[in-house]
């Protein structure tokens, strides 16, 4: 508990402001600790009303520390006329609430495969006044499918909501944010490891986790002295802990491609020889729960045969040889190439073209 | 500085309390105001009923509900009139939302007085808005007189911004 007050003797002339003193000193509590009595002088006085001004408002209310200074003043009429008196200054100093929040910055799960993952947080101060968090990364939260290892917790340091390597400040055990002022927020990377043998769809959520390095608790928790100027802290509403969970899941996308052949040959028969005209058949067959990019299916004119000009067909629909103006493109020297574009898991094109046995 | 020294060492000497500045304070003015502030303290009994109490302030954190208090006395021998007190709210506290809406305010720093609900705020844009609790900045009191040897209490609750 700290209770100042202040109490002020106005001097026979109240206009003459040498003659107006102020003394303080501490009285409550802590008053037994108090052996002296501290003299200010009326400007040091005025300089502390006047920074009340800048009070900045913002979600943990004002900052740790503030002086809320009350004083009344009465005007009033006797026998010699009008006259003026002010009460004595009561001071209340806030104190230091410790709050925080944890959320995560990724939209959704993050899409990844075995090797290097990237989640993104971001620790918020919701408190009144500074403070610095320990963070914990675990990477076992139930109903995971695999579990990550946590390599490192980074900071944001360029402030570019992107991991850097070798720019980004990875912090070391126990991982303690920088002193964060009230409001303010980091943004925090926690870098893991994907096993091998995950297979496509398995999820796994890692939980971050910062704690308030005066304390935790439950709301209403009092740390004596170890707030800002040697206020109180307080737990608030948050406990002065909190955590997120950002999630990953495995995106592994494969593309089967699978070719056959029918042989009509100039008798109406099967048979491969001079003359035959022979029709390959391409599936390309994408599974998996995420997407391949610039997905084009070539092939060569086999020796011996010689390409059949404008019969190419994508999904039975007719390409030209030309390049350019669709999907496909074809020539006996430089074979045939079909480009699919991105294509998703779980769809299948079909591919074909004629040749000539010579 | 040598005198004032004295002086404040001769004040510490009669008594660790705030009275005795307040005494000097009279030798001069018959009037006296004494300035305090409670912090109001919620409790819930075991029927669930709340209640609360005035207490010294504790720890204390934006939200928190504090009254701050002005006793008043007379001790001259002749009455005293027109008497007003006005107090500034620290800016780091609003007035509460249950202050008496009878309680003649400003939110302007003192140019205007009224009640709250027939003051109004200007906005950045130039388009006005009725004063809410929050935009006070002074309280104010005004008595037709106090007769000698009378004395009062004046407060107000506020609510740590």
């Amino acid at each position: 508990m700290v209770l100042e007050k202040t109490v002020q003797a106005f001097l026979e002339d109240s206009r003459n402001i040498m003659n107006k003193s102020a003394i303080s000193y501490l009285c409550g509590a802590r008053s037994s600790a108090i052996t002296g009595a501290r003299v200010a002088s009326p400007i040091v006085a005025a300089f502390a009303l006047a920074s009340f001004g800048a009070q900045a408002a913002h979600a943990g209310g004002v900052n740790a520390g503030t002086l809320i200074e009350n004083t009344a003043t009465a005007t009033y009429e006797d026998g010699d006329g009008p006259q003026t008196v002010d009460s004595n200054t009561v001071v209340v100093r806030v104190d230091e609430l410790l709050d925080v929040t944890v959320t995560s910055l990724d939209s959704g799960p993050i899409g990844t495969a075995p090797g290097e993952a990237i989640l993104t947080y971001e620790v918020t101060n919701q408190g009144n006044g500074p403070e610095a968090y320990e963070l914990t990364a675990n990477p076992v939260v139930g109903g995971n499918d695999f579990d990550t290892t946590v390599v490192n917790i980074a900071v944001d340091t360029n402030g570019n909501g992107t991991y850097d390597p070798g720019v980004d400040e990875i912090l070391t055990a126990p991982e303690t944010t920088q002193v964060l002022e009230a409001d303010e927020a980091l943004t925090v990377f926690v870098i893991v490891t994907v096993p091998d043998g995950v297979t496509d769809g398995q999820a796994s959520d890692v939980e971050l986790t910062a704690e308030a390095v005066t304390g935790t608790g439950a709301p209403g928790t009092v740390f004596a002295g170890q707030g800002v100027d040697g206020g109180d802290a307080i737990v608030g509403t948050t406990g002065a802990e909190d955590s997120a969970v950002g999630s990953l899941i495995v995106g592994i996308t494969t593309v089967d491609l699978t070719k056959s052949v029918v042989v009509v040959d100039p008798f109406g028969g099967d048979n491969a020889v001079p003359g035959s005209v022979a029709t390959f058949t391409i599936v390309a067959t994408v599974s998996g729960s995420g997407s391949v990019d610039d997905l084009v299916v070539t092939d060569a004119i086999p020796d011996g045969t010689t390409y059949s000009a404008e019969t190419i067909t994508l999904d039975d629909g007719d390409l030209t040889d030309a390049s350019g103006d669709d999907a496909g493109e074809g020539s006996d020297a430089d074979g045939i190439a079909v480009d699919l574009g991105t294509v998703a898991g779980g769809t299948v094109h079909t591919v074909t073209f004629d040749v000539t046995i010579d | 500085m040598n005198t004032f020294k004295k002086m404040v060492a001769a004040l510490l000497v009669v008594s660790g309390s705030a009275f005795p500045l307040t005494a000097a304070a009279q030798a001069q003015s018959p009037v006296a105001l004494s300035g305090d502030v409670m912090a109001v303290e919620t409790s819930v009994d075991e029927d669930g009923n709340t209640s609360t109490q005035l207490v010294e302030p504790g720890v204390i954190v934006p939200g928190d509900r504090l009254v701050f208090g002005t006793d008043y006395a007379n001790s001259g021998d002749e009455p005293v009139e027109n008497f007003v007190v006005t107090n500034p709210l620290p800016s780091a506290v609003r007035l509460a939302p249950d202050a008496d809406p009878e309680l003649t305010v400003s939110v302007d720093a003192g140019e205007t007085w009224g009640t709250l609900s027939a003051l109004s705020v200007t906005n950045e844009d130039g388009s006005t808005r009725g004063a809410v609790h929050a935009d006070v900045t002074h309280v104010r009191w005004t008595l037709a007189s106090i007769a000698p040897g009378d004395s009062g209490r004046l407060e107000y609750p506020a609510i740590i911004r």
